[in-house]
This record gives structure tokens, C-alpha cells and sequence, in this order.
């Protein structure tokens, strides 16, 4: 390393990164250094201070902000953790979670949603009440309506073809599971209402041989999805 | 205690104005102090409906603006003194106000009138949020159209979303012949998609077309659209006035009739 200690800007305050191989004391008086000469710019700020390139105990951290705070007008709010690589693996363990999760945990929504309105979901969802034309669902998990789906339902939107739609009154615009679309007989939409089923049957969509399939809910098909 | 409500759609052309005019018209027949409000800047034509056209001297964004006082805006209606029209400005547009000005102006009006009518825009933008904002209460038009329907389904979701707890839905121009052929969406249809509560059904009735030529509302007359305005004006107010039948073998029409003999 050329310098023993780099000051870097960034939305939070000041990140130093430090050289580790010098002698900490010597590190002490070169971070002095540094912030002496640009004492000026940093009048009275405050900041936020992070480390890069050498691990430091917590005494050697406090002694580096009381250096600071001593020699300086900065004011060192706090000292944030700057470890990317943990950083990466909680967003990675996080995001693990919520796939594996996505298929079985849920939300409810409880009310109609009418044209024009979307709800998205990290999870699975059902909604208590219709899913009116123009409205969509989209999960990452399975959809249930207790009510008519009308509109668009979108389930296993990362790509889980093996999530499923159900409804009580099942007469959707376009059903996708995964990256299987479905979409409704091409009558006119006068008709759509006109021949609505009189007795309602409570149905499930699945993806069966790349295409979506839907069928009344018998204890059989709950044991298979 | 007075109440705002707002008359909208999101469709054009299903009968918003005319609703606005009759129902304004029937609320003074019942002798409510009534104040008519068109906030369709730029496309004026609630007073055209009304027959005040030539009556006007300023109007709505002429008080928004602070050119004139309220008073000197609202025009008297020729047969109900009770009954008033604030125009709208037809050589300006809908970014002229915005909705809390809106708002100012209605609470100004609560003060005066009973019933306080705003005609809304087509559209859900600017003339939209500027119609209900200041709206205790909506009114949703719609014809039995799939169009209009889906328009009016969406009206209804933002003017939830805006907190406006009172949405009724009025059913214009059914044609009961072609409903009973299966060629139109009947009451029970339209009801079934937008789940929420009628407060009236007006037949397509070609007397509405000549009265609104003429620029005299028919609400009360002996036509079945008149009586069906009035009926609208009267559940407003609160009365119970039975809901059409749609069970009863004799279907809509011989109601309509048998309820208009009644008076």
C-alpha cells in the first residue's frame, strides 16, 4: 500500500482505510496526520466513520475517534461496521429465507381489489373478497381468493412453478404460474358475465405438462400440489 | 347539517351531468336548499342541461381566483329559488384549481345549502381530484356496459383509497327488453361486480334526450326517468323507497309503473 491511511467519502461520513502492517501507534500518528491537513474541509462536521483493511480491536477504534475528536472539530457520531463480505452473506441468508419461506408463510389482504389496483407479495396471499377485472395479484408464493378472481392472478413469480392459484369463483382474465401463462376463452366479455357459472365450485390452477390446468378442489388434488 | 356529494363515473357519456341536473332539480322539488357545482373546467355544459347557459356572468375559477364573491357566481335556477348553479369556466382547464381550493370553497357553501352537487370530470386526473375533494359522499354512474363498468370499478377503488366512506351506484339507461333478451347487463349483474350499495336505476327513456335539449331537468315528471330521479333524490335524503324487484315475474317496468301509480 502506498499510503498507510486513506480517507473515502461516503453517504455517511468517512471511510479510513487503513494499512495493516505498520505498528498501530505509527498508524495513530499518520491517521493525525491525515485529518490535520484536511482539518479545514472537515470543520465541525459530523460524521459517521467506518474501517476498511485491518481489523481493530474495540480499544484501538476508541482510540482513533478520541484521536480524532481531540485533535479535530469533527464530531464522530458513530462508528459504522464495514464488512461487506458479512453484509453479502446476511443479504444472501435473508433472501434464502425468504424463498424457502415464500411457499409457506402467507399474508392476508382483506378487501375487493378493483380495477387498476396491484397487490404484490413476497410470500403467498390470500385475499378475502374479489379480484375484479383489471386488478392483478402477484406472489411470490401460492394465491388464494375467498371470493371471484376476475382480474389477473400471478403466483410463484420468482419463477416457482410448483405454487398454485385457488378461488371460489374461479373466471380470471390470465392466470401465470411461474412462467406459464393461462388466459380465458375468448368470449365476449358480456357473455363472460351472462354464462358465469350459476353454482359456484371452488377451483385451483396448476401447471401440468407447461400449461396451466384448472380443476374443481377434490382431497385429492390438495394431497398432489 | 349539509352534504357534499360528488357525482362521477370515470367513463364519459353515461349520464353524469344529466344525473347532476336531476337530482339537483329533485332535491329542490323537496325543498332542500340546493347549490349545483360544475367542476369540469374547459367543457362546460351542466348549465347548458339546466337551460342557465345565458345567465352567466362569472364562475368557478373566477371565485377561486378571487375576481368575485360567491354570491355574484352562483346563478338561481328559473323555476326553484332554492336552487343554484355555480358554472364552470370553459376558456381555462383543470390545473386552474387545485383541490384544496376546492375544499375552501365547499366549506364555504356548507354553510348555505343543504345539498352542495359536484358534477365530475371524465378521467381520474386533476378535475378528478379537485371534484372530490372536498366530498363527503359519492355517487357512481354507470350504464350497463362492460366499458363503463370496468371505468366505474376503478372510480370506486381510488375514491375508497381516498377515504370517502359513502359510494352508492346509480344504473343509467337500462334497456330492460334487451336485458331480458341477455343482450345488456341486468341491475343484479352490474351489482354483483361492484359490490356496493344501489341507490337507483334509471330506465333509457327518450324523454331524458328532449328535456335536456329543452335545458329543463324531467326529475318528478310523469315520465319513468323522472320518477326514478325523484326516487334517487328521495333515498338520498334518507326515505325508504323500495329498490326495484328484480325477482318479481313482472320485472322492472310494471314496478316502475306500479310505484309511480302509488304516488
Amino acid at each position: 500500500m502506498s499510503q498507510p491511511v486513506v480517507l473515502k467519502s461516503n453517504p455517511h461520513g468517512i471511510n479510513l482505510i487503513l494499512d495493516d502492517r505498520i505498528p498501530f501507534q505509527e498508524l495513530l500518528d499518520e491517521i493525525l496526520h491525515k485529518f490535520k491537513e484536511s482539518d479545514k474541509f472537515f470543520k465541525n462536521a459530523r460524521i459517521a466513520l467506518s474501517f476498511e483493511g485491518r481489523e481493530l480491536s474495540q480499544e484501538e477504534e476508541l482510540a482513533i475517534v478520541d484521536l480524532i475528536s481531540r485533535n479535530t472539530s469533527i464530531d464522530v457520531v458513530c462508528i459504522l461496521d464495514n464488512n461487506s463480505l458479512r453484509d453479502e452473506i446476511c443479504a444472501r441468508k435473508i433472501q434464502e429465507f425468504d424463498e424457502s419461506q415464500s411457499g409457506r408463510t402467507g399474508e392476508f389482504y382483506k378487501g375487493t381489489l378493483r380495477s387498476g389496483q396491484v397487490i404484490e407479495c413476497k410470500t403467498s396471499i390470500v385475499v378475502l373478497g374479489d379480484v375484479n377485472p383489471g386488478a392483478k395479484i402477484i406472489a411470490k408464493g401460492n394465491i388464494v381468493v375467498l371470493g371471484s378472481l376476475r382480474g389477473n392472478a400471478y403466483a410463484g413469480a420468482a419463477g416457482d412453478e410448483h405454487t398454485f392459484v385457488a378461488a371460489l369463483d374461479m373466471d380470471p382474465v390470465q392466470i401465470k404460474i411461474g412462467n406459464v401463462i393461462g388466459r380465458s376463452s375468448d368470449r365476449g366479455p358480456l357473455s363472460a358475465i351472462k354464462n358465469r357459472r350459476k353454482t359456484l365450485e371452488p377451483q385451483v390452477a396448476v401447471v401440468m405438462d407447461d400449461s396451466i390446468l384448472i380443476e374443481p378442489i377434490t382431497s385429492g388434488l390438495l394431497m398432489n400440489i | 347539517m349539509s352534504e357534499v356529494i360528488v357525482i362521477t363515473s370515470g367513463k364519459g357519456g353515461v349520464g353524469k351531468t344529466t344525473t347532476t341536473a336531476n337530482v339537483g332539480t329533485g332535491l329542490a322539488q323537496l325543498n332542500k336548499k340546493v347549490v349545483l357545482i360544475d367542476t369540469d373546467i374547459g367543457l362546460r355544459n351542466l348549465d347548458v342541461v339546466m337551460g342557465l347557459e345565458n345567465r352567466i356572468v362569472y364562475n368557478l375559477v373566477d371565485v377561486v381566483e378571487g375576481n368575485c364573491r360567491i354570491k355574484q357566481a352562483l346563478i338561481k335556477d328559473k323555476k326553484y329559488p332554492n336552487l343554484f348553479l355555480l358554472p364552470s369556466a370553459q376558456t381555462r382547464d383543470k390545473t386552474s384549481v387545485t383541490p384544496e381550493q376546492m375544499q375552501k370553497l365547499v366549506e364555504e357553501l356548507r354553510e348555505e345549502f343543504d345539498y352542495i352537487l359536484l358534477d365530475c370530470p371524465a378521467g381520474i386526473e386533476q378535475g378528478f381530484k379537485n371534484a372530490i375533494a372536498g366530498a363527503d359522499r359519492a355517487l357512481v354512474v354507470t350504464t350497463p356496459e362492460v366499458s363503463a363498468i370496468r371505468d366505474a370499478d376503478r372510480i370506486i377503488g381510488l375514491l375508497e383509497a381516498n377515504e370517502i366512506k359513502k359510494i352508492e351506484l346509480i344504473v343509467n339507461r337500462l334497456r330492460m327488453d334487451m336485458v331480458k333478451r341477455g343482450d345488456m347487463m341486468s341491475i343484479e349483474d352490474v351489482h354483483e361486480i361492484l359490490a356496493i350499495d344501489l341507490i337507483g336505476a334509471v330506465p333509457d327513456d327518450e324523454q331524458i334526450v328532449i328535456s335536456t335539449n329543452q335545458g329543463e331537468p324531467l326529475v318528478g315528471s310523469d315520465s319513468l326517468a323522472g320518477q326514478a330521479y325523484l326516487n334517487i333524490c328521495k333515498r338520498i335524503m334518507g326515505e325508504e323507497v323500495p329498490l326495484l324487484d328484480l325477482e318479481s315475474k313482472n320485472g322492472v317496468w310494471s314496478k316502475f309503473v306500479s310505484l309511480f301509480k302509488k304516488n
